[in-house]
């Protein structure tokens, strides 16, 4: 609110002008990723198609986005807990709207101490800096909480979608790609001790509860 | 996060040395526009945005279009005649209330929305809205955990017109619909109304006792659902409401209904004046029109902290 360069007397006809707003929105932040939904189908909303919108940029956009912003687990928590603004510049999406937490992108390696398989939002609780104790619980599906592989990428803006109800089934898109492409083929049984890698995001939380990650990349090591 | 906050504040605080160092012409009038104060949640939102219009130096014209799209289109016109410098909205209908917004512009008097959405871009300066999608979604994974993820449930659905009443029930949904053992027996709408809530539970239950659980649109229904659950006797049944009222969090309290959801209302009608002082003395429009203002949980563990739809520290 304070970035915006003073707005000369032309601010009404700029806010007059929607189409040119549209278009100007679409040129600085979603034509080269993600077409605008409403330009792109002539501003019918029910063509509105949010898991073919995820699908396109999943392997293209998202995974190389999120490999490169990743930071290890133990590293990014630790700067979150001191400095959640450095961890938000480093690993976080500066772009987030005003009154939400930080969500950071987050590469998770360790081993399984608990699983939680018998709720349909299954877990895993990874220890990644080997004390033996739980230091992250990861969402393994089907049922996921939040829309945190959404909230990470920096090139996703609410203002891009129509309304609340597309941006929030765009994030839904992500956790049900995850989980039939990538979750859905893990090993559900016997969990405890193996080894886990993730690749994937979580949002700061302020409660007691473990960070919890929503997966992007998931794979789990063989029975020790 | 707290950090952000703090970053936040001193934002609104450095806007609001500005203010003081540059006092608003005294004639200069903001009006506060929103449905009944009858629901406190929109009381909570006019009483905000008036504290920070008279704050910042501004006369206000607090006005009630009571959820009617023709009355709103009226005290719109009252407005524009009374030469208001700002319009604060908290609208009465996505489609309905375009034109009204548009005619204050056309008459050179910006509006900032908030609480609610329209169906349109470019017409008003500002819309800051509840996130009631991710606030929904908080309320209904609460609500599958009270469940145990299976059970019968009854949804309570706001009024029609209001956008927000499709928006939070598609949020339950989305998460609900996850988890196949829960089914849904009766769904209904209360109008946001907690009479009508407490008469539709009355005949829910007669003809669905075997349920477990009510999620609720909004903290009214839930109050009105509730009183008419304890009533029959059946406090065992699990009620989620939406909107983070003081009612319901003295209820939490008293072990009566379970959880709710705040919605930021006192802050959100705080910042559509700052945003509109902003405007109306630097000509500066917010960065995004847009503006998502994310819901917090509400259960056991942080309800008494919560007063006038805000969280104290």
């Amino acid at each position: 609110m304070l970035k915006k360069l003073t707005w000369p007397n032309v601010a009404w006809a700029t806010l007059a002008l929607p189409t040119l707003a549209a278009i100007l929105g679409i040129s600085l932040t979603a034509c080269k990723i993600l077409p605008t939904p409403s330009a792109e189908n002539g501003g019918n909303a029910s063509a509105f198609n949010a898991d073919k919108m995820v699908g396109d940029i999943w392997a293209a956009k998202m995974v190389p986005y999120l490999e490169q912003k990743a930071g290890p687990f133990p590293e990014v928590h630790a700067l979150a807990k001191a400095d959640p603004a450095a961890a938000g510049a480093k690993y976080g999406n500066p772009k987030k709207q005003a009154n939400s937490p930080w969500t950071f992108a987050v590469r998770l390696e360790g081993k399984i101490v608990a699983a939680n398989t018998q709720s349909r939002a299954a877990t895993m609780d990874v220890d990644a800096d080997g004390d033996g104790k739980a230091d992250a619980r990861v969402q393994i599906g089907p049922a996921m909480r939040g829309t945190a592989l959404r909230d990470s990428l920096d090139f996703i803006q609410f203002n891009d979608f129509t309304n609340q109800i597309e941006f929030a089934q765009f994030g839904k898109a992500f956790n049900i790609h995850a989980d039939k492409t990538v979750l859905s083929k893990l090993p559900r049984e016997a969990l405890e001790g193996r080894s886990a890698r993730v690749v994937g995001a979580y949002v700061l939380g302020s409660g007691q509860d473990l960070p919890l990650v929503t997966p992007a990349e998931a794979e789990i090591g063989p029975k020790p | 996060m707290i950090l952000t906050r703090r970053m936040t504040f001193a934002a609104f605080a450095g806007m609001l040395a500005l203010g003081a160092a540059a006092p608003a012409n005294a004639a200069d009038l903001i009006a506060i526009i929103t449905p009944s104060h009858d629901n406190p949640f929109f009381k909570a939102e006019a009483v905000g945005a008036e504290a920070k219009a008279k704050e910042l130096g501004y006369e206000t014209l607090v006005l009630v279009h009571d959820d009617d799209a023709s009355k709103q289109s009226e005290l719109i016109d009252t407005a524009i005649g009374r030469g208001a410098k700002a319009i604060i909205l908290d609208n009465a209908g996505a489609d309905a209330s375009v034109a009204a917004v548009q005619k204050a512009k056309d008459a050179g008097v910006p509006s900032f929305l908030i609480d609610r959405e329209i169906n349109a871009t470019g017409v008003a300066v500002a819309q800051i809205v509840s996130n009631n999608y991710q606030g929904a979604q908080l309320g209904a994974q609460e609500f599958v955990k009270l469940m145990g993820e299976k059970g019968n449930y009854v949804e309570l659905v706001g009024k029609e017109s209001d956008t927000n009443a499709g928006i939070r029930s598609k949020g339950y949904h989305d998460v609900i619909d996850d988890y196949p053992d829960l089914k849904m027996v009766a769904q209904q709408s209360a109008n946001w109304s907690q009479t009508e809530a407490y008469s539709k539970m009355e005949s829910i239950l007669q003809a669905n006792p075997d349920i477990k659980g009510v999620i609720s649109g909004n903290d009214t229904m839930a109050m009105g659902a509730h009183a008419a659950l304890a009533a029959a006797g059946r406090k065992d049944v699990i009620v989620v409401g939406f909107d983070g009222s003081n009612d319901v969090r003295d209820s939490i309290a008293s072990g009566g209904i379970k959880a709710t959801v705040l919605q930021p209302a006192y802050a959100q009608a705080q910042m559509a004046v700052e945003q509109a002082n902003d405007f109306i003395k630097n000509k500066k429009s917010p960065a995004e029109e847009k503006q998502l203002m994310d819901c917090v949980l509400i259960n056991g563990d942080n309800a008494a902290k919560l007063e006038t739809f805000a969280l104290t520290n």
